[in-house]
This record gives structure tokens, sequence and C-alpha cells, in this order.
């Protein structure tokens, strides 16, 4: 096999890698604090393409380039939208749950994730919907045979950045201290005059924010979202979360880039129709050898 | 007087219809992808199949019942087709329109089998109309008359010498393409990759990543057209030079959407499209269609379903009568019918007789050029 199509399977991995590390960290954050699988974080992913969409909308199929404050516009609106309605959730299904027995809060978790699935059915209709196409700079760079995107650097690169500035924030702040007291052992935590709920409220607007720029990033490289699909990227996230090990922010990381890496690979080299069942493979592999994940050492006890 | 009366009723009543029974109904059930990743295709059958039936109720409905639409969401998906088929059932429906694929058509055909309930449905997949259920009727031509058309277009008419071939893993789109790569090679051509998409996964930069290195001059993909156009511009933004050929089910107007500036020079192999369509059937319809709802249909399963419905109408109006037995033996001898899709008829198992295949280019208006027909 040439070295250009390894190269180029390689790029391919990172840039999707890069996405499911994005939704991943939602689902690391949350387990971490929670205890909980967020089943609708998927889906809050795919609202934030959506706001996007929205806001880029109406030039559908090329014409000009949408001006970069528009583009900017798209995400700032997609952040914030996201983390309201990851507030909203944590508000509304989980916070009255959240002394009761876990299996409650996880049937309320797959609950919350069909409301938003069918919500976003009746805003934004049962179809593909499509984006407009040149929303970033149309370059391309042939290296060798290797082609490369700018719309594949952006997301590697922002990626990332986002995931280094959350490690620094959680790692290095006091914001940052109380959350993962908060992982540990909330009553301590709240003991020590940490502001439990705060914490908790903190962990459903980064998660969702990372999640939401994820989807957006979705929509602008495939130039598509449907209503359906947080399923599908929700459940790549979480198996990066678990691969990772999860509860753990660099794990979830990690776990993204090998996830993407992984995927790309089987289907170059191995087969395309086993694509999944490779990945599945993967994961009961590493639980079988690794129950906690290639970074969870100690499991749920990092935020 | 008496007597006579008792009489009158019971022949009405062994008549079966009759002005006198004008308020009775008699329900169509839509069994169609309504959401999901056909959705598409989906709302243009219910679409369809509202205005045939607003239009046969204006005229005095079908042997006097009035015509009332049931309509069921199967997804595009086997599990969802067979609990819709058994909806249908319960709500006494006498035929169902649908369904778009091959998967969710052949799980809901046992349930209306052994109800008696006559369907009709797009769905290519060869194994629907093997079967030998009486109750199925298929609008569109098989698999196998498509792979056939498609092998002959490829070796024989544009002399492509590497041809690579990706389906989903639906019964309809891995039959397709079993069924093309088999032609193919009886053909004389040569088939250099054979391969396979999850659909809606979106990510097809591995699979074109692979089929690049191989150097194709073709690439034949028998999916669908949400997957399809994802799959053209992924390929243009790879830099593969080959030409993508889609089979039928990418004949939609969203397939153009989604592929975007790279749309253009995609061929499809299909029955004409809808506006290509030389039929003056065809040219009423789509005036309707675009008076009722705007637009133009999606694609020409809109229109297949529609003939579906029509030749049913037909049979029950000829046969004066909703016993499903004699429209099903009726059908099965129908010849020549005037469809929307031309001449419609079909044989002993249910298939569509009389179509003929077309490969078109899509254009940088969205338009279809014809390249080469049957």
């Amino acid at each position: 096999m040439e070295l250009s199509t390894l190269l180029q399977q390689l790029v391919n991995g990172l840039t999707v890698g890069g996405i499911y590390a994005l939704i991943a960290l939602g689902y690391t954050m949350v387990y971490g604090i929670l205890k909980l699988i967020n089943f609708a974080h998927g889906d809050l992913a795919v609202l934030g393409a959506f706001i996007g969409l929205t806001v880029l909308g109406g030039q559908l199929g090329g014409g000009a380039p949408p001006a970069a404050w528009l583009v900017a516009l798209a995400f700032i609106a997609a952040v914030l939208v996201v983390s309201l309605a990851g507030v909203a959730l944590e508000f509304t299904a989980y916070r009255p749950l959240r002394h009761a027995h876990r299996l409650s809060a996880v049937v309320s978790a797959l609950g919350a994730s069909m409301f938003f699935e069918n919500g976003m059915m009746l805003i934004w209709s049962p179809q593909t919907r499509v984006f407009p196409s040149h929303i970033l700079p149309d370059i391309t760079w042939h290296l060798g045979g290797v082609v490369l995107t700018f719309t594949q650097v952006l997301i590697v690169f922002s990626s990332l950045l986002l995931m280094l500035a959350l490690y620094l924030y959680v790692n290095h702040t006091r914001f940052g201290t109380a959350i993962r007291a908060a992982a540990i052992d909330q009553d301590a935590a709240r003991l020590m005059g940490i502001n439990v709920n705060r914490v908790i409220i903190s962990v459903f607007i980064l998660g969702p924010a990372l999640g939401a720029i994820g989807g957006l990033f979705i929509g602008i490289y495939y130039r598509e979202a449907i209503f359906n699909m947080g399923w599908l990227y929700g459940l790549n996230a979480f198996i990066a979360a678990i691969i990772g090990g999860i509860g753990n922010i660099p794990g979830a990381m990690l776990g993204g880039l090998l996830l993407g890496l992984f995927n790309s690979l089987a289907a170059g080299y191995i087969s395309s129709s086993w694509q999944e069942a490779i990945t599945f493979g993967l994961l009961i592999l590493i639980l079988l050898v690794r129950p906690t994940g290639i970074l969870g050492e100690r499991v749920a006890e990092k935020v | 007087m008496m007597i006579k009366r008792i009489l009158a009723v019971i022949a009405v009543s062994i008549l079966g219809v009759g002005a006198a029974f004008g308020a009775e109904i008699v329900k169509f059930g839509v069994q169609a992808p309504i959401t999901g990743n056909y959705a598409n295709e989906g709302q243009g059958i219910e679409k369809a199949v509202r205005l045939l039936a607003k239009q046969q109720n204006a005229k005095g409905g079908l042997l006097g019942h009035k015509i009332e639409v049931v309509v069921c969401d199967d997804e595009g998906k086997a599990t969802q087709g067979a609990l819709c088929a058994r909806r249908l059932v319960n709500d006494g429906v006498f035929a169902v329109i649908g369904t778009y694929t091959s998967g969710a058509a052949s799980a809901a055909q046992p349930i209306y089998a052994r109800a008696n309930v006559i369907q009709t449905s797009d769905g290519t997949a060869e194994m629907l109309t093997r079967r030998g259920y009486k109750t199925f009727f298929r609008n569109a031509p098989p698999n196998s008359a498509e792979a056939k058309f498609t092998a002959h277009y490829l070796v024989k008419i544009k002399h492509y010498s590497r041809i690579a071939v990706l389906s989903d893993h639906s019964s309809f789109s891995k039959g397709l393409g079993d069924a093309t790569e088999a032609a193919v090679k009886r053909d004389g051509g040569h088939v250099i990759y054979r391969g396979y998409i999850t659909a809606g996964s979106q990510n097809f930069m591995s699979v074109l990543t692979k089929i690049k290195s191989l150097k194709p001059d073709v690439i034949y993909f028998s999916g669908y057209y949400s997957d399809g156009g994802l799959l053209r511009a992924q390929q243009a933004r790879l830099g593969i030079k080959a030409v993508f050929v889609g089979g039928d089910a990418n004949q939609n107007t969203e397939f153009a959407k989604i592929a975007g500036s790279a749309a253009r020079g995609t061929v499809i192999v299909n029955v004409p499209a809808p506006a290509n369509l030389p039929y003056a059937e065809a040219k009423a319809f789509l005036a309707d269609y675009k008076a009722a709802y705007g637009t133009a249909p999606p694609s020409i399963f809109t229109l297949t379903n529609a003939d579906g419905m029509r030749a049913i109408m037909y049979a029950v109006e000829k046969t004066k009568s909703l016993n499903p037995d004699k429209v099903e033996d009726f059908l099965h001898h129908l010849r020549d019918f005037r469809g929307i899709t031309g001449p419609l008829g079909f044989n002993k198992h249910g298939e569509r007789l009389g179509s003929a295949f077309q490969a078109f280019e899509i254009q940088a208006d969205g338009s279809y050029k014809t390249l080469y027909s049957e």
C-alpha cells in the first residue's frame, strides 16, 4: 500500500476523531460528576449543527461564501443555545432524579434524547438539511498525493485547542479544582464550601458547548444534518469516552482521536463492510483487557 | 312487496356496490418513510396518494366509495415496515401503496398477504416478486433489469475498464450491486473493487481513499441518494477523477443539493426522470402535483407509486369489485395500462412489465440530460 494512501487515511481519521473527541468530552464530564451516561448528549451536538445551519441559512447551494462574522455568529449562537439546552436538561431531567435509583436517571436520559430528536424533527423537518457550501475558505492542499482541506485542518486544530483549554481549566483554576473535588465526593465537597449545584451546572454548560462545536463541525464538514444523526455520533463519542476511560478528560480526547484513526484504517485496510463490527470489537477488547479504559485508572474519580 | 324489497336488498348486497352505498369509505394505506434518511421519498409518495385520492373522490369516489388515506411511517426500516403492515391491516385497508425501500417492503409482504391486502411497491430487490405472494405488485423494474442495462452502458458503450462497485448493506442496494457486478463480468468488464458503506454514516473518506489508490475509471454506487450525494462530494474533495455512476435510488432532487458543486457530471441510471417523461399522463400528473404542493415530485418513485395506485383503482373499476381476489387476478393479467411512467402491466409474479432504462447526467442547473437510452 502506498504511503500517500496511508497518510490520507490518517488525515481522514484525525478529522473525524477530533469531532468524536469534542463530543466525547461532554459524556465524560457528566459521567465524572454524576455517574450518569447522558444519552441526550449526541442530540445536543446535533442541535448545535441545526442552530448553526439556521444562522448560516438562506445561502443554500453555493453563492458567495458567508461573511466571516456570520460564521463566527453561527458558532456563538450554537454554543449559547446548546449550553442553555444543557442546563435546562439538567434542571428538568436529571436534578429531580439525583437521589433516585441510577436506572431512573438513565431512563430519563433516553427520554430526553427522544425529546430532543423529535423536537428537532418538528422544527427542522424530518429531511436531510443541507448546509451552504463554502462556509469556510475553499482551500485545498495537495501534498504528494495527500489531499488536505482547510476545513480538515481547522477541525483538527480547533478541537485540539479546545480540549487543551478545557484540560487546563479543569486542572489549573479554582473552579476546575471545585469540579474535580465534586467529582470525587459531592458531600465532602459541599462540606468544604463548594456549591455543588453550580459545579454541576457548569459541567452541563461546558460539555454541551463543546458538543455544539463538534456538531457544527459535522455540518460544515459533511454539509448536511439530519435530526436523527445524534444517535450515531453519540454512540461513537460514547465508545470513545469508554476507550479512553470514562470520567477522564485526557482519556476522552485520546479515545476520540484513536477511534477516528482506528475507524479510518479499518475501513481502508481491512473492510469497509465490517467497519462498525470492528469498532465494537475494539471496544469489547479494551473492556476485556482494561475495563477502566486506557487512561482510566481511578475510574470516575476524575472529571 | 316485502319479498321484493328483501330480494332487492340481497341483490344490492351481492353486488356489494351501488350508488345507494355511496357514503361508505374504502381505505388506501400508505406505508412509506415519512421521517428518517429517505423522508423526502416517503413524503413524495404520501403526497401523490393523497392527490390521487382527492381527484378520485372529486369524481365521485371509487365505485361510489369515498377513498380515505391512512399513512404509516416505516422510516425505510424493515422492523418498522412489519409494524406498519400490522397497523394498516388492523385499520382495515383495502390496498397499500409503498414502501420505498425493499427491506421494509419485504418485511411487510407476508402480513399483507395473510390479510389479503393488495400491496404495490417500488422496491426493486429481486426476491420481492419471487416469494409467490399474489398480493404483491412491483411498480418499478427489478434490479436484474437495471443491472443488465448498467453493465451494458459501462462496458459496451463507455468502455470503462476499471470499475469500482459500492453498495450499502440494504437488501436493495446489496442486491443491485451484486447483480451489476455479475452483469459487468458477463459483459467482459473488470470490477477492481467491491465494497460497502454504512448508510447514513456520513464519513466515506476512508473507503474512497482506498478506492482512489486503485485508480478506477468509474465508481458505481448502488445505494440511496442521501449517501450518494455525500459520496460524490467526498470523491471530489479527495480529487478522484473517476466518473460517478449512481443506481436508480440516486434519482432524487436532493442528490444534487447534498453533492453541491460536485453534482455536475454525475451519471444516474434509472427509468426516465419525471421531467423527461414524454407521456400525456405524466404531464398532467406533474402539473396537478405542482399545483397542489408547489414543488415537483422528488423523484420518479413518487410517480411509480402513483402508477401503482392508479392501476389498482383501474382494476377495481374494471372488475366493478372491491374483492381483493378479483382485483389481484385482473392486475396479474393487466397489459399496457396507460401509466404516468409509461405503458404498465404485471406478470403472474406481480413483476412490472414495460419500462426502459436511461443513463442521464446531472447538469449544472440540476436538470438531467439523457446520455443513453435502451
